[in-house]
């Protein structure tokens, strides 16, 4: 049965190409930017992630504690599940960091030694809200010198600032998105309501027979929903392909640029499942727009007896 | 089978049909004659439920027309073949696929669709059409599509509005003896015509109107 209204479906496309080809590229628009926009909010929300859980505080150990109260508070912090990737750096290390940091001047590295570092225990927060908090405890333990944010980003009021910057960026990225990809989708709707509109009015002849040999609504509607389906499919399809590519093909600039920030999965399979995602809640909205768009279509084309 | 009681239908200021009373027993032909606007199509309409009458009751297969809900209104419609002065073939769609539309409308399952199409064709001498377009058939030949749709739901009423109108004498006896065919296969036709040759050809029940009154 469906075979029959399938065919009569394909038939309407088929005698009116370009209206279908401008329905299809409305749509193929409209979800090409939806595919986009869903993986700038991924990205951003990564960025924000990343710069919120990026933060290590170190807590600088006083001198000549022993290995032991290290272990002790290193065992404290790694049980904590605010906290995540606990780490020693002894004076060694943090002098091999600072002669790197200062590599470009290496008169500086060699003015030091390793003693005037102290050792530290860095960490990272699951969550920025945990920081305060954490340090407060941290500092309070007797074999804690002093804390601190890493200079990367400065003290804890620039952290705070970035991270709020950025929070500010990810939410006008997620609005503006959501109002220009709901403009394109009222677009779309608008685009499918006057193309069953007119396909109706081409139709009444043939509404009118079929009602008078007794066809159902839905006998006579399901062609219009399908045809509607048609070309939200493909619209669907097509601007999910181009949007995959496109992304497929700026991924490595992408991810050099942004260098150790996990804008983008870097592995293959992830960023499939990821537009494999989107592609189904866009199939699952082009199936309600389509079938909300050709319902009120219908709708206004009701006549009574 | 059929039962008009009282029936007067107006639209606007103008009386279509007043307190028309009839009745069409099961196997009947009945023919529906008048002029132009004496309200012969009005009464298949009335039959069909594409109208509603102002007063009075139609009643069709022991239901009462009025009182069929909008969503039981295809099943009744199911039960009735119609045939139109102007066909009223789907253009897009060949002989074969026209038939097929209204098997599909009943809900017939796909795989008995070629038997039924076949038959239906035969019936109405298409067989050799049956893969046309209906730009490619004759006003006849059109009316034997109408005709063979009509038919193809093995209705219990046959409806046929002027099925003659459009075509010369010897195109539309031959429509003719397909209904006389039907009619003896114990169908209850009513047909509705201004051709007063054809009503004396074929002697059967006759309900002439005039001015939306019986005479």
């Amino acid at each position: 049965m469906s075979n029959i209204h399938f065919k009569t479906a394909s038939s309407y496309i088929r005698r009116s190409p370009f209206q279908a080809l401008a329905a299809i590229f409305v749509l193929t628009l409209t979800f090409f930017v939806a595919t986009l926009v869903s993986i700038l909010t991924y990205s951003s929300a990564k960025v924000v992630r990343y710069f919120e859980t990026r933060p290590q505080v170190i807590a600088f150990l006083k001198d000549g504690t022993g290995s032991e109260a290290v272990a002790a508070l290193q065992n404290k912090l790694t049980s904590d599940e605010r906290v995540k990737e606990v780490k020693y750096v002894s004076k060694e290390e943090a002098l091999s960091i600072y002669k790197k940091a200062t590599s470009d001047n290496p008169l500086l590295g060699e003015l030091v030694n390793p003693t005037i570092f102290p050792a530290s225990l860095e960490f990272s927060v699951e969550d920025l809200s945990f920081a305060q908090s954490i340090i407060d405890e941290v500092k309070s333990d007797p074999v804690v010198d002093s804390v601190g944010f890493t200079a990367a980003l400065g003290g804890e009021s620039d952290l705070k600032n970035v991270v709020g910057r950025l929070r500010t960026v990810t939410t006008y990225i997620r609005v503006g998105g959501a109002v220009f990809t709901g403009i394109l989708a009222l677009a779309s709707f608008m685009v499918i309501l006057f193309t069953i509109s007119m396909r109706m009015t081409a139709r009444r002849e043939e509404v009118e027979i079929l009602n008078l040999i007794g066809a159902t609504k839905k006998f006579i509607r399901s062609p219009i929903v399908i045809e509607a389906l048609i070309y939200t499919v493909c619209g669907v399809f097509i601007g999910w392909v181009v949007a995959f590519i496109s992304v497929l093909y700026s991924a490595p600039g992408v991810l050099s640029y942004f260098g150790e920030i996990p804008v983008l999965p870097r592995n293959s399979l992830d960023l499939l499942q990821i537009f494999g995602i989107i592609l189904g809640v866009e199939l699952v909205f082009g199936f309600i727009l389509a079938y909300s768009g050709s319902a009120l279509a219908l709708s206004r084309a009701k006549k009574a007896r | 089978m059929i039962k008009f009681k009282d029936v007067t239908k107006r639209f606007g200021d103008v009386v279509a049909l007043e307190k028309v009373s009839f009745e069409v027993e099961k196997g009947k032909f009945v023919f529906i004659t008048g002029a132009s606007g004496a309200g012969k199509t009005t009464i298949l309409k009335l039959i069909l439920g594409e109208i509603l009458a102002d007063s009075g009751e139609v009643v069709v297969d022991g239901v009462s027309v009025a009182g069929i809900a909008e969503r039981d209104l295809p099943a009744f419609r199911q039960k009735i073949g119609t045939v139109f002065q102007d066909f009223k073939i789907l253009p897009e769609r060949t002989v074969r696929e026209n038939v097929e539309v209204a098997l599909a409308v009943i809900g017939l399952p796909q795989d008995s669709w070629t038997e039924r199409v076949k038959h239906v064709c035969n019936l109405v001498g298409l067989e050799k059409q049956i893969d046309l377009f209906p730009s490619q058939l004759s006003g006849g030949e059109l009316q034997r599509t109408s005709l063979a749709r009509g038919l193809a739901v093995n209705p219990k009423i046959l409806l046929a509005d002027e099925p003659t109108g459009n075509l010369d004498w010897p195109t539309g006896d031959s429509i003719m003896q397909i209904f006389e065919k039907i009619s003896k296969e114990g169908k209850t036709i009513i047909m509705a015509t201004h051709n007063q040759e054809i009503v004396k050809k074929h002697k059967k029940q006759v309900i002439h109107l005039e001015g939306g009154k019986i005479k």
